[in-house]
């Protein structure tokens, strides 16, 4: 259905920018408020690691339809420095920005399908699903 | 999700009796229904969300700002759900890790057990408590044919896993010495050797070995650092210092140890302890070594085994039941 | 349950001087200073432990590696002005005989 969208992150502003245009189409989708807030709270987390671990990257949207399932699919991405130890960030505790955020486990836990490829000196994508039920 | 959506309703029952009545009861009720939804691994957003939409069931008519103001209640609460989240999963692996460390414990409990000998004339005692499930001390009997007992205390730096690991190590070298006589010095500076090849530069063990032979009633004893323990002379009722002098094991290989020796008589105690023993604190306060054998003459008249308990009881009720370091005592009396 | 830490890297001498307690929690800091001093090519190093109130068998294992590191560089490692309690540790476990320890009367007196 919607085009793929995307927001790209260069200040801590875009974070805003990509909360609200996800948020946006997650009510399209028809997601309610509570579902709205937790995909709203993983985009912030997804994009702040760019802004403070890559510097630049983006974050795009896309809705998507199934015969049976309707979703939405966010990628992160950057050409950060990557992450070296893939399994270490995804332990519970051991919390990235500065222990207040919650990581990539947080938002692991806000969505439903999750996944990371990282090479280091290259870049981190970060893919993650929220069905609607 | 879904057991909480049939809750809804009664959510809203309770919501409405106690905008009505205020009652104490529905209070109560709240209560139960908080419990019910932590057991269930309900997170505060959701809580949320079901007192938002049972509130805009019963007043319709609610206002707008109201309604926003809920709903920016909502978004604060998320991540305080992750949080939860995150501590229960922290709570699961610890309960994890808590159950492998029993599984060691129980493995150190069997790799270090070793049998207190049973000898006609001589009364031995020990007691040996872990801070930690996983102890740093080590004790160990040799019993040889001539009815001599070699007796080892060790404490190795630090407590719980690290000391433990090391403390195997001790053993199995212990193990490789043959069973007959053998003397303290050469036990010491076999350790010695092997200790410093195998640990870290900031590690480092005590240890006393004591033989006692029963044909002549001398002890020798050389001691690795190891803290001292007391000789109860019973002709003078009087304790004193079991002095030793000796280099922790581990710091530098070509080490010699002094051996000491001297003759027990009917009535006499030996009583060796780890540091454990004589690091207790009590509030701020150190306990000093002559309390130590205070307690044990109090005690004197009753059998090693039991002598070494009653220090032990004493010194823990002292440490507000909180024991700080690896408690270990051994002691060997001359009955006849 | 505290350590304070300072370092007077002085290019002839170099002075650390605690104060504290010094245990299995404060240990690692009082490692992470003392070694990188001690493994300074023909360093001199001064531990001033006047204001160590408390310290365990973890202090010592620092204070051994730290001698250790000063036979592979060729520093030296002094220990000064310490109290009884802390002293009496060093002397059970035989290191008085081979860690350079100054011991002042005055300061170690009153058993």
């Amino acid at each position: 259905m919607d085009f793929q969208s995307c927001v790209n992150i260069k200040k801590e502003w875009d974070i805003v920018g990509a909360r609200q245009l996800g948020r946006d189409i997650a009510k399209k989708i028809g997601f309610g408020t509570v579902d709205q807030a937790r995909i709203a709270t993983a985009i912030s987390e997804l994009a702040r690691n760019i802004y403070l671990y890559a510097g630049t990257g983006k974050v795009c949207f896309e809705a998507i339809e199934d015969i049976n399932e309707r979703g939405l699919r966010i990628v992160a991405m950057d050409e950060g420095p990557g992450i070296r130890d893939v399994s270490q960030v995804m332990e519970d505790g051991f919390s990235t920005s500065g222990g207040l955020g919650a990581g990539l486990p947080g938002v692991k836990r806000l969505m439903d399908d999750f996944d990371v490829i990282s090479r280091q000196g290259e870049g981190t994508e970060v893919r993650v699903v929220k069905w609607l039920r | 999700m879904s057991t909480l959506k049939m809750d809804l309703s009664s959510y809203k029952d309770l919501l409405k009796q106690y905008i009505e009545t205020q009652n104490e009861q529905a209070l109560y009720r709240a209560e139960q229904f908080s419990k019910h939804s932590i057991q269930q691994n309900i997170s505060p957003d959701e809580i949320v969300d079901v007192h938002v939409q049972a509130l805009s069931e019963l007043y319709p008519d609610i206002p707008d700002n109201i309604m926003n103001s809920m709903n920016f209640l909502l978004e604060t609460m998320i991540s305080y759900g992750l949080a939860y989240q995150e501590y229960q999963a922290l709570r699961e692996k610890q309960y994890e890790l808590q159950s492998e460390i029993s599984v060691a414990a129980n493995m150190q409990d069997t790799l270090l057990s070793t049998t207190k000998p049973n000898l006609e004339g001589l009364d031995i005692g020990v007691t040996s408590h872990p801070a930690k499930q996983m102890s740093g001390d080590y004790y160990h009997f040799v019993q040889d044919q001539k009815g001599s007992v070699g007796i080892a205390v060790a404490d190795v730096i630090g407590k719980g896993i690290p000391a433990a690991l090391c403390m195997s190590m001790i053993k199995y070298s212990m193990d490789s010495f043959p069973d007959e006589q053998m003397y303290p010095s050469s036990i010491l500076e076999g350790m010695n050797w092997v200790v410093e090849r195998n640990v870290d530069p900031s590690m480092f063990i005590t240890m006393f070995y004591g033989l006692y032979d029963q044909a002549s009633n001398h002890f020798y004893y050389s001691s690795a650092g190891h803290e001292p323990g007391f000789y109860y002379s019973a002709k003078n009722d009087e304790f004193s210092e079991i002095e030793a002098k000796g280099l922790v094991l581990g710091v530098d290989r070509s080490a010699t140890y002094k051996q000491y020796e001297t003759l027990v008589e009917t009535g006499d105690m030996i009583v060796l302890l780890t540091d454990g023993v004589t690091e207790c604190r009590a509030g701020e306060r150190f306990i000093e070594r002559d309390e130590i054998s205070d307690v044990i003459h109090q005690y004197k008249h009753l059998p090693a085994q039991e002598i070494t308990e009653q220090v032990y009881q004493h010194f823990e009720r002292l440490q507000d039941f909180q024991l700080r370091d690896d408690f270990t005592m051994v002691i060997i009396r001359r009955d006849v | 349950m505290n350590l304070n830490i300072n370092v007077d890297d002085n290019e002839k001498l170099k002075t650390v001087t605690l104060s504290g307690e010094i245990d299995a929690y404060t240990a690692p800091k009082l490692k992470e200073t003392l070694l990188p001093l001690t493994q300074e090519d023909q360093a001199v190093v001064k531990v001033d432990l006047e204001g160590v109130s408390y310290m365990d068998s973890t202090g010592l294992g620092v204070f051994i590696s730290a001698l250790k590191s000063t036979k592979e560089y060729d520093s030296q490692l002094t220990l000064v002005k310490m109290n009884d309690r802390v002293y009496r540790l060093f002397e059970i476990t035989g290191l008085t005989e081979i860690i350079d320890i100054e011991t002042d009367s005055t300061v170690r007196g009153g058993m």
